[in-house]
């Protein structure tokens, strides 16, 4: 360690905050143990919230004085160090708080904090309190440990976000450690620049309140498993779980909003793991509720509705193992990189599993046979090895244990559920909804399965994503527009079919009438495609026109009571927006080659990039586009590109500009950044994938790039960067035969034309002239194209000749490859998340009220 | 509650049909070796930029188009034709992840992923 005195550092600050982190930690141990022994004895209640309590307040005080270290730019300490800056604008000053592993740790104990506290006052004095605010304190203890940052033997526990730079294991060898005064003239290193927008500031709150929102559900099933009451809490826990839907669903999307605004992912979802693994617990927790509404409703779906909510939990804890420990590696576009804390993280996600499938067990005998299976298991597999054969066996036990409880411990219905009911077909829609995220789950796993069985697959193309969830996405569609109409228990088939006739017959027509100008009289669809994305279309059609049918005919307009409705068609409008702007996505930057790539495979387009010299305008598309040049500003590089359409006479006319960018950035390298112009109807998007991004002052432009040497013969053409070269001819002032007798001046003129990109000829005539056996090279420049000539050889026997050329700097330099491309419609698949998010909350408030109805 | 049975048999169906098709059908991180043994089939290779080798990007002539040589895990050296404009920081990157199939000695890339040195964990700052 370092023994020099430091001048200036906040040495308190790092104790305070370490106070805190200890103080949230053993709080929350107190907590748990306090809650959990008073689902037996009362007393210890009341101490259990106060320890709760002050759990809370050490993690306010955790993130309060982080802020305040972030806030005075105490560089002394690492985080604050390694996430801002002075130059920074105060407006990041959130997000430089959760940039870091740490600090994103911090925001979800937070929301979870916030989350306890509510869930706790609503449910003082019931017998849910102690076991659902027990698994909550369990929770905790294991968030906290992750800021903790105490070492037992080897083994870390945890990274604090208050050590100080000397302590920090990337950054304690830093030389200007060794200065007494360093940190008077140290600045930290500032908040990833690619992070600084407001995405980053609204997306990952969102995110995490959707994430620590599951934790209610899964709380709930946990203590149904402790009070052995497995038929009651699905009410209470229904609002949650709504909420879940709406927070989580909002974030996720606002995560392909990102996605596609600012970063050059070409869409707004690309089947990344990041995406994808938080895209799985969603669906899980949507399922979760609606089997819960079946058990409201109708009892039953005890099974599922446990299973669903503790899944849906495990799945965010299973989605943080995912991103946060490396294992994706190759797998992901996203800056994946090992933090030191895989081990730990997947002992969280296997210690959560061990905990569910130990309580869902009542046995005693089994139980506890369960548990110290598991931690010999564990035990050998740390002396031993074969950590993955045991993890296997592991897996398949607990497996096999919560299929054996199903069947012991789940009472079953004895009657058979009628075909015609709502409750089947909501179980139906839950279990496909469960499908969809287990084969997603799967395929984004594939790296961890190759590191269990030893296998080396390979990520799936979005297109084949695409294509598998199409039939599903098609079924559930149906459910969403169907269901609604019929009652729980039993229906009159007849009646059913017939209140759907209209919005049916309706969705037919115009889903038909789209359908054959967008995919049947289309190229580039394959019979699936064609067949899956009509379907789609009529099916999402159909539930926009059923569930408006259902407000309007059963509903009579009740919006208190149309949340679902709301909400479904809010999801039935995405579904549009997506198929249509993904299906439909047309790239207006042409190849240029005459190459025909799809010759290759079916997976190579021509249809990519456009080069864009400055000034040049050139078709693409319906558009004209010219490229009016770039401009610096700091890291980023501005380009502007000038869409110009056809005007009424035929004119070009100046239609709209659009600035992508390219950041240069230091930390991430160069990250290009989409500029969209957005349409009521369409979206126009184009991004730079190469350019220069130099800067080309006035000094350097008059100067020649190195010559390069040509050897040709007449008819023969030369590339340069803004012209095609053709040798047309020579002259000469005599011929060969008169000139070896007379051994007099020969002079020879290369004729060459220079076509443009616009169809212009120029002429260069270089002279090339031997006199009294000495050799004269004769130069030509072409001021228009800039282009040097210089001929200086003859070659007889070959009959060539050989010429350099030479390019002015700045000639072909400032040119941009862009790709361009149309998303139609992608605005109803905002509308309908705004939508969604409405009805969802509407339904929200509906369900509280019936609660509050009941406890009045 | 038969039906659900039958319902929940067949999710399960459906889920393992889906993963043992695509068992057959993912492509697999691979070697050039093995991809000019299989032409038809799509590969990732994983590599290194082969930095002795020339790299030709004419975006005048094909934007489309760039051509560098690639030397895969186990050490053979190819000539990777990708399809695509050149990557912006391809220069800097410490290995290269290409998808696509093996033609004629030439390894016709329609993606690429690139891994720049670590890109949190910067070199440390020299003392001002």
């Amino acid at each position: 360690m370092n023994s020099i005195e430091h001048i200036g550092e906040h040495i308190w600050a790092g104790k305070l905050g370490n106070a805190f982190v200890v103080l949230s930690f053993i709080a929350a141990l107190i907590s748990f143990l306090s809650f959990s022994l008073s689902t037996k004895r009362s007393e210890y209640l009341s101490f259990a919230r106060i320890s709760f309590k002050l759990h809370a307040l050490a993690v306010v005080g955790i993130a309060v004085t982080l802020f305040f270290m972030l806030f005075n730019h105490f560089f002394e300490y690492q985080y604050v160090y390694q996430h801002s800056n002075k130059a920074m604008d105060m407006k990041y000053i959130l997000s430089c708080f959760w940039e870091g592993q740490e600090g994103s740790f911090l925001l979800w104990t937070f929301w979870n904090v916030v989350l306890g506290l509510i869930l706790n006052r609503l449910l003082k004095n019931s017998e849910w309190e102690a076991p659902t605010m027990a698994v909550f304190a369990l929770v905790q203890i294991f968030l906290a440990s992750m800021i903790l940052g105490i070492y037992i033997g080897d083994y870390k526990i945890g990274t604090n976000p208050f050590l100080l730079l000397q302590e920090h294991e990337s950054t304690k060898n830093f030389p200007f450690l060794n200065s007494a005064t360093y940190l008077s003239k140290i600045d930290g290193r500032g908040l990833n620049p690619l992070l600084m927008n407001y995405w980053m500031t609204i997306h990952p709150p969102t995110l995490f309140l959707g994430f620590a929102s599951t934790l209610v559900p899964f709380a709930f099933a946990i203590a149904a498993f402790w009070n052995r009451k497995f038929n009651e809490w699905q009410k209470l826990a229904l609002p949650w779980a709504f909420f879940s839907v709406c927070v989580l669903g909002v974030g996720v999307l606002m995560g392909g909003a990102w996605a596609y605004e600012a970063l050059s992912f070409g869409g707004f979802w690309a089947w990344d793991p990041v995406e994808n693994s938080s895209l799985v617990p969603w669906l899980v927790i949507v399922a979760a509720a609606h089997t819960m509404i079946i058990n409201k409703h109708k009892g039953g779906s005890l099974f599922t509705t446990h299973f669903l909510s503790i899944a849906g939990f495990l799945l965010v804890l299973y989605s943080t193992f995912l991103t946060r420990s490396g294992i994706l590696g190759n797998a992901s576009v996203h800056a994946f990189t090992d933090l030191g804390m895989t081990g730990q993280l997947v002992m969280y996600v296997l210690t959560f599993v061990f905990i569910s499938v130990a309580l869902l067990i009542h046995d005693e005998l089994i139980k506890y046979s369960y548990i110290l299976g598991s931690l010999l298991l564990w035990f050998f597999s740390l002396i031993y090895g074969h950590q993955k054969l045991a993890l296997e066996i592991w897996c398949v036990v607990s497996l096999g244990m919560t299929f054996w409880s199903y069947i012991k411990y789940f009472p079953k219905e004895k009657d058979e559920e009628a075909l015609y009911s709502r409750e089947f077909w909501m179980f139906v829609g839950s279990l496909i909804l469960l499908l969809i995220a287990m084969v997603i789950t799967y395929f984004t796993s594939l790296p961890v399965v190759n590191k269990l069985f030893d296998l080396n697959y390979a990520q799936l193309k979005v297109q084949e994503y695409n294509d598998f969830i199409l039939p599903f996405a098609v079924f559930l569609i149906l459910l969403i527009a169907s269901a609604q109409f019929l009652k729980y228990k039993k229906n009159n088939a007849a009646a059913f079919f017939k209140s759907l006739l209209i919005s049916f017959g309706l969705a037919l027509a115009f889903g038909l009438a789209a359908s054959i100008p967008l995919y049947f009289n289309s190229t580039g669809y394959e019979v699936y495609n064609k067949i899956g994305y009509t379907s789609l279309l009529i099916a999402s059609l159909f539930a926009v026109f059923a569930n408006l049918d259902y407000m309007i005919r059963v509903l009579k307009g009740h919006i208190k009571k149309s949340g679902s409705s709301i909400a479904h068609i809010g999801f039935a409008l995405i579904m549009i927006g997506a198929l249509i702007s993904t299906s439909k996505k047309v790239t207006l930057s042409k190849n240029t080659s005459k190459q025909d790539l799809t010759q290759l495979s079916k997976d190579f387009d021509n249809q990519k990039s456009i080069l864009l010299t400055k000034g040049d305008t050139l078709a693409m598309g319906p558009y004209l586009v010219t490229y009016k040049g770039k401009e610096r500003k700091g890291i980023d590089v501005y380009f502007k590109v000038e869409y110009l359409k056809k005007g009424k006479d035929g004119k070009p006319e100046f239609d709209f500009e659009l600035i992508p960018k390219v950041q240069d950035n230091p930390r991430m390298g160069k990250a290009a950044e989409p500029a969209t112009k957005h349409y009521l109807d369409k979206d126009i998007y184009t991004h730079v994938t190469y350019a220069d991004l130099s800067e080309i002052d006035s000094t350097t432009l008059t100067k020649f790039n190195e010559a390069k040497n040509y050897v040709g013969h007449v008819k023969d053409t030369i590339f340069a960067g803004n012209a095609i070269i053709v040798i047309d001819s020579l002259r000469t002032n005599v011929n060969e035969v008169e000139y070896k007798k007379s051994d007099s001046l020969l002079e020879v003129t290369a004729i060459l034309k220079a076509y443009d990109s616009k169809g212009h000829v120029f002429r260069a005539m270089p002279k090339y002239s031997i006199k009294n056996n000495m050799q004269i090279p004769g130069e030509y420049v072409i001021e228009e194209l800039g282009l040097k000539f210089v001929f200086w050889k003859i070659n007889p026997e070959e009959g060539s000749i050989e010429i350099t050329m030479s390019e002015r700097i700045g000639n072909t330099k400032d040119f941009i490859v862009m790709e361009a491309h149309l998303f139609p419609f992608i605005n109803v698949l905002w509308i309908g998340c705004i939508i969604m998010a409405l009805g969802t909350a509407i339904a929200i408030m509906e369900r509280i009220r019936q609660i509050r109805r009941k406890h009045a | 509650m038969k039906k659900l049975y039958i319902v929940a048999i067949v999710v399960v169906g459906v889920a393992i049909a889906v993963i043992m098709m695509s068992l057959k059908n993912t492509t697999t991180y691979s070697d050039f070796t093995e991809s000019a043994i299989n032409s038809e089939r799509e590969f990732h290779i994983v590599g290194k930029l082969d930095k002795t080798q020339a790299q030709v990007y004419e975006p005048t002539i094909n934007p489309d188009e760039f051509s560098f040589f690639l030397t895969d895990n186990k050490g053979t050296t190819k000539q990777v034709m990708l399809h695509k404009s050149k990557p912006q920081d391809f220069d800097k990157s410490e290995q290269i992840v290409l998808i696509g199939k093996m033609q004629n000695d030439v390894f016709h890339a329609n993606d690429i992923l690139l891994k720049c040195p670590s890109k949190y964990n910067d070199a440390a700052p020299k003392a001002e």
